[in-house]
Order: C-alpha cells, then sequence, then structure tokens
C-alpha cells in the first residue's frame, strides 16, 4: 500500500464503532434509541432528544450532494491536501439524516457545473492506515 | 414595546489604533489594543481609571494587568468575529443591571503584520488542537483549511436554492469598493501611484493614502477575472487580512453626558448560534442572525423598516449577502439587490458598510471591532472630521443603525440596534 499522506483522523471511545465498521466496509451510524433519529458526527448524548441511549446501526451507504466546492489555493488548504488541487469537497445528506463532510471522487472539478446539488452518491472507504479507513463519496 | 434594557446604556466613544491597514512598521497586537483604548479615553475624557469592566476577545486578563485595572466585570468571549457585537451585548445587560459603570471593549490584531514578525496576529484560543475533537475528528481528512474553503459551500448552496449568480455577489463587492474610494483609512481606497504620493517601492504593501495595487473602483468582471480560490469564491469575494484595533467605551446615560463625545444609544441587542464546525450547520443559506436580529428589534421596539444604514460583516460577499436576507432588509434570496439596485451605495436608501467593509477597508481575521467604530462614527456625526484618530470618511445621514456580525464558519451572530440621539 502507498504511504497515505494527507491527515489521518484519531479514533476515540466514542466513534470507534464507526471506525471499526470502516474498516470492514459498513457505514456505521450512531442511533437514538428513543426518538429513532441518526446523528452525525458520534455523540454520547441526542442532540436531538438529549437520550443517552445510543445504538449504532448500519446505513445504506447512499446519499446526495447537499452543496460542493473547488478547493483551488494550495496554501489555503489543509496540509498535505495542497498536491491534490483542484479537488471538489461536499457536504453529503445522508439517507438515514443528517449530514458528513468528504472530498468527492470520480468527479471533474475544472467542470463544477457538471456536478448535481441533489445528485445521489454513494460511500466508498479508503486504507490509510491499518486502523482507519477513510469514507469517501463519489456519484452513482 | 420596546424592552426593558433597551437605551440603558450608550456607545460614548469609539477610536482605533494609530496604524491600521498594513502597517509600515509593526506593532503588537497588544499594542494596537492600548493605543486605541488611549484614542478612546482622551476622546471622551473619561480616564483610563475609570473602566471598571473589560470586553475583549481573549485578551480581558492582559489588558487589565498591562493597565494596573482591577476591573469588576471580566468578559472575554471569543467565539470569532461577532464577539464585539456580543461584548457590547453583555456590557449592556452588567450597566443595566448596576454591576459596573464604565465598560470597555477592546480589540487588537496584528492580522497583517504576522507574517513578518512570526508572532501570533490574534487573541484567540488555539482551539483545533485536539484530534478527538469530533469538529476535527470527521473533518479534518478532507482537505479544508481558511475559512474561504468552507464558506464556498455556502455560496453554491444560495446559488442552487435561489437561482443566484456569482455576478450577483460580485455587485456587493463593487459597491463596497466605491465606499471604500470614499476613505482615506481603507486598504483599497485607490490604485497605487495615483494621487500625490509616489508608486510603491518593490516589496511595499501600501494601503490607505499609499493607494494599493489592486485599489480604487472595480466592476463585476474585475471579480469575476480574480483568481480563483474555492470556486464558487474568487480573490475579490474574500476579505482583506490587515492589521487594526480599536475600542468602545460604554456607560449609563449619567456618565454618557459628562463625556465630550455624544452618545449612541444601544436600543437593541441580541446573540445566537447555529453552529460552530460547519458540518453542524442546518441550512447553509441561513444564519443565526434571524435569531439575533429578532431579539435586537425586540429589545429597540423597532424593525428592519426603521434603519437607515446597515454594517454588516462581510468576511466575503456571500456572508454580507445571506445576512442582509437575514436581518430583514431584504427578502430571503434577494440579499444582493440592495448593492446591485446601489439602494446600499454612496446616496442609497439604505448605506451598507460606509466604511469600505471588510472587503476593501480592513479586515484583522475578526472584524467585528471595525463595524463597531464605523457605526460610531456615522451615527454620532464624527465621520466627516475623522473622529479622534483616524482621517475623515464619508459621513451619512443615518441616525439608526443595525451591525450585525458573524464569527466562525457562519456560525455565531450578534446584532446591534444603534440610534443617535433626535
Amino acid at each position: 500500500m502507498a504511504e497515505y499522506t494527507k491527515p489521518i483522523p484519531s479514533p476515540d471511545p466514542v466513534s470507534q464503532p464507526f471506525w471499526d465498521g470502516a474498516k470492514e466496509g459498513k457505514l456505521m451510524l450512531p442511533r437514538c434509541s428513543d426518538c429513532n433519529r441518526v446523528h452525525w458526527y458520534p455523540r454520547v448524548i441526542c442532540p436531538f432528544c438529549h437520550s443517552m441511549n445510543i445504538e449504532w446501526v448500519e446505513g445504506a451507504g447512499r446519499g446526495t450532494i447537499h452543496t460542493f466546492a473547488v478547493q483551488h489555493n494550495r496554501g489555503l488548504v489543509a496540509r498535505g491536501w495542497g498536491d491534490e488541487v483542484p479537488y471538489v469537497t461536499a457536504y453529503i445528506d445522508l439517507a438515514e439524516g443528517d449530514r458528513m463532510l468528504t472530498v468527492l471522487k470520480g468527479v471533474d472539478p475544472n467542470d463544477p457545473d457538471s456536478i448535481e446539488i441533489g445528485g445521489a452518491v454513494q460511500i466508498e472507504f479508503e486504507e490509510a492506515s491499518a486502523d482507519v479507513h477513510i469514507p469517501f463519496w463519489r456519484p452513482v | 414595546m420596546p424592552g426593558e434594557a433597551s437605551r440603558a446604556a450608550a456607545i460614548i466613544g469609539a477610536a482605533e489604533a494609530n496604524d491600521i491597514g498594513y502597517p509600515q512598521t509593526p506593532k503588537s497586537s497588544l499594542t494596537l489594543h492600548i493605543e486605541a483604548i488611549n484614542n478612546v479615553c482622551e476622546m471622551t475624557g473619561i480616564p483610563i481609571a475609570a473602566i471598571d469592566g473589560i470586553f475583549s476577545a481573549g485578551w480581558s486578563p492582559q489588558l487589565a494587568e498591562y493597565l494596573g485595572l482591577h476591573p469588576k466585570y471580566i468578559d472575554t468571549t471569543a467565539v470569532g468575529g461577532c464577539s464585539f457585537e456580543m461584548h457590547v451585548h453583555h456590557a449592556l445587560a452588567a450597566i443595566h443591571a448596576g454591576v459596573i459603570n464604565v465598560a470597555l471593549v477592546s480589540h487588537g490584531e496584528m492580522g497583517f503584520s504576522q507574517r513578518f514578525t512570526g508572532g501570533k496576529g490574534t487573541g484567540r484560543p488555539g482551539g483545533a488542537g485536539d484530534p478527538w475533537d469530533p469538529g476535527v475528528q470527521h473533518t479534518s481528512a478532507y482537505g479544508l483549511g481558511g475559512a474561504p474553503t468552507s464558506y464556498s459551500h455556502a455560496l453554491n448552496r444560495h446559488m442552487a436554492r435561489y437561482g443566484t449568480t456569482q455576478e450577483d455577489f460580485a455587485e456587493i463587492a463593487v459597491v463596497t469598493r466605491e465606499w471604500a474610494t470614499l476613505n482615506p483609512r481603507a486598504v483599497m481606497y485607490r490604485k497605487a501611484g495615483e494621487g500625490d504620493l509616489p508608486p510603491l517601492e518593490k516589496g511595499e504593501w501600501g494601503g490607505g493614502k499609499r493607494g494599493h495595487t489592486f485599489g480604487g473602483p472595480i466592476t463585476v468582471d474585475t471579480v469575476m477575472n480574480s483568481r480563483p480560490i474555492s470556486w464558487p469564491i474568487k480573490l475579490l469575494d474574500v476579505c482583506l487580512v490587515t492589521d487594526h484595533g480599536g475600542a468602545v467605551l460604554i456607560t449609563g446615560p449619567e456618565i454618557a453626558k459628562t463625556s465630550k463625545t455624544p452618545p449612541v444609544w444601544i436600543a437593541g441587542a441580541g446573540e445566537s448560534i447555529s453552529h460552530w464546525n460547519m458540518l453542524e450547520m442546518n441550512d447553509f443559506t441561513e444564519t443565526s442572525a434571524g435569531r439575533s436580529a429578532s431579539a435586537a428589534y425586540r429589545m429597540a421596539g423597532m424593525g428592519p423598516e426603521d434603519m437607515e444604514m446597515a454594517m454588516i460583516y462581510d468576511s466575503f460577499t456571500v456572508t454580507a449577502g445571506i445576512t442582509a436576507e437575514m436581518l430583514g432588509l431584504a427578502p430571503a434570496g434577494e440579499g444582493f439587490t440592495l448593492w446591485k439596485d446601489r439602494h446600499a451605495a454612496p446616496g442609497g436608501r439604505l448605506p451598507i458598510n460606509t466604511n469600505g467593509g471588510g472587503l476593501s477597508f480592513n479586515h484583522s481575521g475578526m472584524y467585528g471591532m471595525q463595524l463597531l467604530v464605523e457605526a460610531y462614527r456615522q451615527l454620532s456625526g464624527t465621520a466627516e472630521d475623522g473622529g479622534f484618530s483616524g482621517d475623515s470618511g464619508k459621513q451619512t445621514s443615518a441616525r439608526s443603525c443595525i451591525v450585525n456580525g458573524t464569527g466562525g464558519s457562519l456560525s455565531t451572530t450578534g446584532t446591534l440596534v444603534l440610534v443617535s440621539d433626535d
């Protein structure tokens, strides 16, 4: 495996089930077992009803593009990403509700008009290290 | 009917540090604070020793120590550029409650000069150091960086939702630049080499009367042809990065009468937050300014139709456009029309960002103090004579002004309704 040179997230005890799922190619999501709503990012308390009964469920791995932008400025983006410009960052509305940030795969950053807000996307995982597989999204 | 705290206190003076913009000789952030504090106390005649409440974005204990003060109220609210509007809100409450008599709100930030000194330009807490922080853990893999890389997502969503265009938002930059050409303190006041001063030498940054390589009037084409930063945001959709120091004094009516400068009353104040990390933003075309503004209007017993000018945080053209909608100054999706139809321009019915804005006047990283100083200058009628520490700027006839700061990633908002004596 080529060395992954971009920032790698640090799992913590709250989010560990998500990262465990990612290693198996599964999108694991926190859901409140009282109000049944999925939230993102993972919390120990439901941000909607404030119950502390949180369970983990496997999501469909499908969503839609809420909005996106094309990053052009290598001096302005996060360390490790400068050589990748231009690339497309996007916020994804999950099929189960709430929203994730991503870098869109399989799109042309030089033709933003070809990328559709509201368009369907599906998840994939990239092995950044043995412990951390990072979710990315791609239009279907 | 106005709320109980409405007009319980006034801004009785507002001043800036001696060198703002792109100073030839860098001064520390603390020095920028102190120059502004000294200037506002001299202009009002209120001695520094009378200050019994200190409000700043992280600096209050250092300011108290440096000035040898022992204040009774210490507030270091640091939630981005809107912190200063919140400080005014908090000072109003503390004065109304009888806790303090003289509140200082202070700002100093070497946003520009830090690049030469290797120093730290802001008073903001470090923040993003904890890799377990969920906002870090679940966004750090995706290559966002400086503020433009996030705000661009809001602009694209606005265009998709309302059918607005990049050209619509460029109008905001064009009109705001027009105001800057009337303010010699503005970095983009004029093009370098114009006027009676020599062109910039290589390595000189200029700004203000010296002019700037890209200063002077611009058009929509200038904005559209500027280089892409984070599509759909281009360079001229983005604010400046400058040095600034500023300070205002706030007191109740009795002390206000003793000031050498006129009071500008705090008729209404409100603050709110919708999220901190943009990952948690609900609707990318709305900010919490809807809530902070409605609280401010309610306290004031006034509404958007009563506002004769507006000072709106313009870190980006999209920030200003969306905020104008949130403040009720334009219908949803149509904020940009205030600029495009020239209502916001010199001579228009609702002058906006009369100093030239964060886009073309000065933006040190946090811009909320610049909003306060300009609102005071306009409503106290001291813009034309330069106030205490600055050169003159265009004077409007407005007697009421809505001021809205935005902080974080379109996250936090503080709104003030300010009015002058009749």
